[in-house]
C-alpha cells in the first residue's frame, strides 16, 4: 500500500470552550495538490500547525508520510515544511544570510549551505535582492525568500499556508507561477487560502472548512457541479427593455428575473446551444441589451450553497440552546 | 536540483545541540549592527541616570564615608544589569511573534537550542551594553579600587547576574503578549526595585517599606557586592544580605536560574496558541 502523503483522522483542537478544529478526516495523495479552503478563523491554520507538530492536537491522529506527527515529531519535521502565514524569515538578516542560516541548521556545512542557497536564489530570482535585508524587501519579494526557505533539502511535503494573503495581484501571479513549478517537480502540497480563485488555480482537490469542520470536498469541477447548472445572464439597456425580455423569454425559457440589476439569469444546461437561442430570441424581438453572458458557478457559488453563508466570518450568534 | 535533492544525513546528540545554539547565536547577534536602537535602549537609560544623578541631584546627596561617584556607579551597574530583565523580554517577546520561530520549531533541530541560541545572543547584547556603561563610568572619573582577586570576583559575579537576569528575561518576553507589556511591566516594576536597591542613596535612610524591600531585593545584593569590591569599606549591612552581598548574589542567581530555566523551556514547549 502506498502511504498518504498526509493523513488524519478524526483531528480536533480546542481553544478554550471553542473547537477550532473539530472531527477533521483528510487524505492527500503523494505527489497532488489539495487545497483547504475556508474563511477567516475557520481553522485552516490549525490543522496546518498540527501537521508540522507546532500544535498538539486535543484529539484524532494525523500521519506525514506515514509517521505520527506526535509520536515521531522529529521525523515529521524532517520530512514535511511549512511555510506560514506570515513571511518565516529573520528580517535582521539578508535575503541570503536566511538562506544560508536555514541550509546549515538543516545540517549542512558552510560552503555546502552556501551553494544550496545560491542555487534557490537562482530558481527563485532572487538575485536582485538576495543581499537586501528581509525587513527592506516588499510584501511579494519575501514571499518568494520565504518559499526557497521552505525547500531547502526538497521537503516530502510541502504546506503553505496562505502563502498569497496581503499581496498585491501582481505578486500573487508571481506566487503562483513559481507553486505551479514546484508542482510539476512532482512535491507533494498543502495549501490553504481564503481565495476561491486561488484554490480554482492551483489544486487538484479542494477541501471547504467552515469552523473547523470540513463541508465539501473534491475536485474545483466537482464542487461546482454541486452548486447547480450554468446559465446565461442577459442585463437589460433599461427598466423597459427589462419588462419587455421578462414577457419574451418566460415564453421560452426557465428564468429568475433579478429586477434591481435588470438582469434575467436562464437555465443553460446546454450552454453555447443555450446562449445562442437566447442571443437570436433577443435579436428577433429588437430589444436593447448591455450584456449577454454565459456563467458557470464559481466556488463563491459552491461555498454560499453548501455553508449557508458567504465566505466571511460570521458574527458570533447567541446561542439559543436551552441551557 | 541535484545539490538540493542531495539530503546530508541528519547530526545528533550535544554536538547537534551545540552548533544549533552556535549559529542561533550568530543569528541574534546580527541584529546588533542592523537594530543599533536596541542596543540604545539598554545603553541610554543608564547614561542618562549618570548624568541626573551626578551632576542634577547628586550635590544633594550625602553619603557618609565615601564619595559619591564611588557610591552611584556600582549603583548604576546594578541597575543595567536589572535592566537586562527588560532588555532582554522585550527582545524576546518581539521575536517570538515573528514567524521565523515557527519555522525553526518545524525544522528537525534541536528545540532546546532555539531558547538557549536566544539567551545567548541577548547575554551578549546586555554585555555589550553594561560594557559601554562602565567605560562612560570610567570616563567620567570613576576610578574603581580593585585588586586583580577582586576584579575576578566581580566579573564572575556580574557575569552570573547578567546570565540569571537574562533567563528571567526571555522567560518573561515568553509569557507577554507584546513587546509593549513587557516594557510596561518592566518599568512598573523592575525600575522601582532598582531604585529601591541602595542604588542612588543609602538603603539606612529609606522608610520602612521600601527598606524591607531593599533588604531582602536581589538587585541590592548585586549592588551592594559591585559596591563593595570596587570601594573597600563600603558595606551597607542591615540584613543578612547586605552583610555578605556576594554570597547572597551567587545564591539568588542559582534560585533564579533553577526557576527561569526550567519554565522558560516547558513555557516554549508548550506551543503557543495558533
Amino acid at each position: 500500500m502506498i502511504e498518504k502523503a498526509i493523513k488524519t483522522q478524526g483531528l480536533t483542537k480546542r481553544f478554550g470552550d471553542l473547537f477550532a478544529v473539530e472531527d477533521f478526516d483528510l487524505e492527500v495523495e503523494v505527489g497532488t495538490v489539495v487545497a483547504l479552503l475556508g474563511p477567516n478563523g475557520a481553522g485552516k491554520t490549525t490543522i496546518v500547525r498540527m501537521l508540522a507538530t507546532l500544535l498538539a492536537p486535543d484529539g484524532g491522529r494525523a500521519w506525514v508520510a506515514g509517521h505520527d506527527v506526535v509520536r515521531e515529531a522529529g521525523r515529521v519535521r524532517e520530512l514535511i515544511s511549512l511555510t506560514g502565514q506570515f513571511a518565516a524569515l529573520d528580517k535582521n538578516l539578508t535575503a541570503r544570510e536566511n538562506l544560508v542560516l536555514m541550509a546549515k541548521l538543516r545540517g549542512r556545512r558552510g560552503r555546502d549551505a552556501g551553494a544550496v542557497a545560491d542555487q534557490l536564489i537562482e530558481r527563485f530570482d532572487v538575485v536582485d535582492y538576495r543581499d537586501r535585508l528581509v525587513k527592506n524587501l516588499s510584501g511579494g519579494e519575501r514571499r518568494r525568500v520565504d518559499l526557497a526557505a521552505g525547500l531547502i533539502d526538497r521537503p516530502q511535503v510541502l504546506v503553505l499556508d496562505e502563502p498569497t494573503t496581503g499581496l498585491d495581484p501582481r505578486s500573487r501571479q508571481v506566487v503562483w507561477s513559481t507553486i505551479r513549478e514546484l508542482v510539476l517537480d512532482g512535491v507533494t502540497l498543502l495549501l490553504t487560502t481564503q481565495y476561491l480563485e486561488e484554490a480554482d488555480a492551483l489544486a487538484d482537490r479542494v477541501v471547504l472548512i467552515d469552523r473547523g469542520r470540513q463541508v465539501a470536498a473534491g475536485t474545483p469541477a466537482q464542487l461546482k457541479g454541486q452548486v447547480g447548472q450554468p446559465r446565461v445572464d442577459v442585463v437589460a439597456a433599461d427598466s423597459a427593455a427589462f419588462e419587455q425580455l421578462v414577457e419574451l423569454l418566460r415564453r421560452q425559457f426557465t428564468i429568475t428575473p433579478l429586477s434591481e440589476q435588470r438582469t434575467i439569469s436562464i437555465a443553460a444546461p446546454e450552454l453555447a446551444a443555450d446562449l445562442a437561442r437566447v442571443a437570436s430570441a433577443i435579436e428577433a424581438a429588437e430589444i436593447g441589451v448591455d450584456e449577454i453572458a454565459l456563467r458557470r458557478p464559481t466556488l463563491d457559488d459552491a461555498f454560499l450553497a453548501l455553508t449557508g453563508h458567504t465566505s466571511q466570518v460570521p458574527e458570533p450568534e447567541e446561542s439559543a440552546v436551552a441551557r | 536540483m541535484s545539490v538540493i535533492t542531495a539530503t546530508p544525513p541528519a547530526q545528533r546528540g550535544p554536538g547537534r545541540f551545540l552548533r544549533d545554539t552556535a549559529l542561533l547565536t550568530w543569528r541574534s547577534l546580527r541584529a546588533i549592527p542592523r537594530v543599533p536602537e536596541r542596543l540604545l535602549d539598554v545603553t541610554i537609560q543608564p547614561v542618562v541616570f549618570i548624568l541626573l544623578f551626578l551632576y542634577v541631584f547628586g550635590s544633594a546627596i550625602h553619603v557618609p564615608g565615601i564619595n559619591y561617584k564611588d557610591f552611584l556607579f556600582p549603583g548604576i551597574i546594578g541597575q543595567s544589569l536589572a535592566f537586562g530583565i527588560i532588555g532582554a523580554g522585550v527582545a524576546t517577546s518581539n521575536d517570538m511573534t515573528e514567524g521565523v520561530i515557527d519555522r525553526f520549531r518545524s525544522m528537525p533541530i534541536n528545540r532546546l537550542s532555539i531558547i538557549t541560541g536566544q539567551v545567548m545572543g541577548q547575554f551578549c547584547e546586555q554585555v555589550l551594553g553594561v560594557t559601554i556603561t562602565v567605560a562612560v563610568g570610567l570616563a567620567l572619573g570613576w576610578s574603581p579600587h580593585l585588586t586583580f582577586a577582586h576584579g575576578v570576583e566581580l566579573f564572575a559575579l556580574m557575569a552570573l547576574g547578567l546570565f540569571a537576569f537574562t533567563w528571567c528575561g526571555v522567560l518573561f518576553g515568553m509569557l507577554v503578549r507584546t513587546p509593549d507589556a513587557m516594557q510596561g511591566a518592566g518599568f512598573i516594576v523592575i525600575l522601582p526595585l532598582t531604585f529601591m536597591a541602595g542604588t542612588f542613596v543609602p538603603i539606612a535612610g529609606m522608610d520602612a517599606i521600601p527598606r524591607a524591600i531593599a533588604e531582602w531585593d536581589p538587585i541590592s545584593a548585586l549592588v551592594a557586592s559591585v559596591r563593595g569590591l570596587t570601594t573597600p569599606g563600603a558595606q551597607a549591612g542591615g540584613s543578612w544580605q547586605l552583610d555578605h552581598p556576594e554570597v547572597a548574589m551567587a545564591l539568588w542567581c542559582v534560585l533564579i536560574l533553577a526557576v527561569c530555566v526550567p519554565l522558560a523551556l516547558r513555557r516554549f514547549n508548550r506551543t503557543l496558541a495558533a
